[in-house]
């Protein structure tokens, strides 16, 4: 059997993520996107707009401050439409992850063997070294995946079934990814050999980028050597030369001036604000003269009012996102301008996907 | 694996969110624990639901079952497609009422973008 069989043994859902192991788990599966879509997702703007009025009836600042937000959480979690909107969205969170793990481990031999044998073979390649050490920080649970990133042998998948069901049909067929990709800034000169996707996950991102630029290097590191084993293994499936690495993004291993692009998608609000100042500076190094660097994430407190910040707080405490309040209030779009990048004009009422553009300065 | 030596940053653990807690929202956690019930009970029921339409399908069309093939197989792409509807219909019907205080057992399905 070959390598994409053996891990997609069930054939691949929606395009490109794998099957759970059998028809049982995913009509499960099927009904916690569906309640997701319906009872998280489409309710975000009407909820959102009564929360705010029970904010404005009960005389409360609407400024995205640390002092209003521990009095919009004390308010509006005295709500009983806001306790049930929270305790469902809790409680599918952790069905979700039960019926993913149970179903995935179920399989557990076989796909590492699978991802053992995609190890040997190319396009692309991937290094790791199970000795490497793990800052305690990347240990959280992020959206409380069991094992989090780092501790499971099959965190790339569970972390890649994941993002099919929390997207919701969004991240079907990759599209999300190549929007993402296609967001990515051009460097100057518009001349690209290498490119570097930090804290890579899955290899998503990566393999969208892979296909803007077929010619170029592609290179995707990641903390966790579960991740880039499953992304090599992913973007072989879809037959993409792509060199996939463990690497900390505070500490490359790559030499100056190497990139003509990098990339984080979604890292920057996974990591400690002191991280974040760290990884600018080695994406600068690293970076050529005229290179381009795209930052995508979540805005910063700036273009926020108290109500986001209430539920990005919310998702913080109860979604294992332990690093998203600090990451917002930094505005990390001037912690690059500090660190010397050249910035692109960026659009700060952009909530959910606000790319921030920097060249790195050609003198 | 983990490195302390490798943090300049105390009080990880202290941080909201760093360590999964088990949180309860209502001051009766049994109200919780009844919401919870009441989601896990659906997705049984839709698991049934989706066995029996896989079965129904199975049978009308080849007049034999092989048990395995159930487990491992899929629906066909248009019992799928009904399939997809009548469970979104489910939910709205069941579930939505929980949010009709602000008018949100009339929304429509949406994806996270
Ligand atoms: C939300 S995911 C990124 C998603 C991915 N970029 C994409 O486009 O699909 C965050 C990833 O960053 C990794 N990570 C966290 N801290 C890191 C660090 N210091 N260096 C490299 N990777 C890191 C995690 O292991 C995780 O896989």
């Amino acid at each position: 059997m070959g390598i994409s069989e053996a891990i997609y043994k069930r054939g691949k859902t929606a395009g490109v993520f794998p099957s759970l192991s059998t028809r049982r788990d995913e009509a499960y599966m099927d009904f916690i996107e569906s309640a997701r879509n319906l009872l998280l997702h489409a309710q975000q703007e009407p909820i959102g707009e009564y929360s705010k009025l029970l904010l404005k009836n009960a005389g409360k600042s609407m400024e995205p401050d640390p002092k209003s937000t521990a009095e919009a959480i004390e308010l509006l979690m005295k709500d009983n439409v806001l306790k049930t909107y929270y305790r469902i969205k809790r409680t599918l969170q952790e069905s979700f992850w039960e019926c993913t793990y149970s179903s995935l481990h179920m399989r557990k031999n076989d796909l590492l063997r699978a991802l053992d044998d995609a190890e040997k073979i190319g396009p692309g390649s991937v290094a790791y070294d199970l000795d490497f050490s793990i800052p305690e920080y990347a240990t959280a649970e992020i959206h409380i995946q069991p094992g989090g990133n780092v501790n499971d042998p099959l965190s790339g998948l569970l972390y890649d079934y994941g993002s099919k069901v929390f997207m919701g049909g969004a991240a079907d067929n990759d599209m999300f990814a190549d929007m993402q990709a296609s967001a990515v800034a051009t460097p100057q000169n518009n001349k690209v050999h290498r490119i570097l996707d930090l804290g890579c996950s899955a290899g998503v991102t990566t393999s969208a980028l892979k296909r803007i630029y077929p010619d170029a290097e592609v290179w995707g590191i990641d903390i966790s050597a579960h991740m880039v084993r499953y992304a090599h293994a992913r973007a072989l499936g879809q037959n993409l030369d792509i060199n996939f690495k463990q690497m900390l993004a505070e500490e490359l291993d790559f030499e100056n001036n190497h990139f003509d692009i990098v990339v984080a998608n979604l890292l920057f609000h996974e990591v400690p604000v002191s991280i974040s100042r760290k990884i600018l500076s080695e994406t600068l190094r690293v970076l050529r003269p005229g290179g381009s660097f795209t930052l995508i994430d979540f805005s910063g407190d700036k273009s926020r009012d108290v109500y986001t910040m209430f539920f990005g707080a919310m998702d913080a405490a109860d979604n294992g996102e332990p690093f998203l309040p600090g990451f917002v209030r930094s505005n990390v779009e001037e912690i690059m301008e500090a660190r010397g990048f050249e910035m692109h004009p960026y659009d700060p009422d952009k909530f959910i996907l606000a790319e921030r553009i920097g060249f790195k300065p050609n003198h | 694996m983990t490195d302390k030596k490798l943090n300049d940053l105390d009080g990880l653990e202290n941080l909201p969110g760093f360590k999964r807690g088990n949180p309860t929202y209502f001051e009766n956690e049994v109200i919780d624990h009844l919401i919870s019930i009441t989601l896990e009970l659906g997705a049984e029921l839709w698991v049934v639901k989706d066995r029996l339409a896989h079965v129904e399908e199975v049978l009308s069309e080849h007049n034999k079952l092989s048990l395995d093939s159930l487990s491992t197989g899929k629906p066909s792409a248009l019992l799928q497609e009904q399939l997809d509807l009548e469970r979104t219909q489910i939910i709205k019907r069941i579930y939505g009422r929980l949010y009709s205080k602000y008018g949100g057992d009339v929304a429509e399905e949406k994806s996270a973008i």
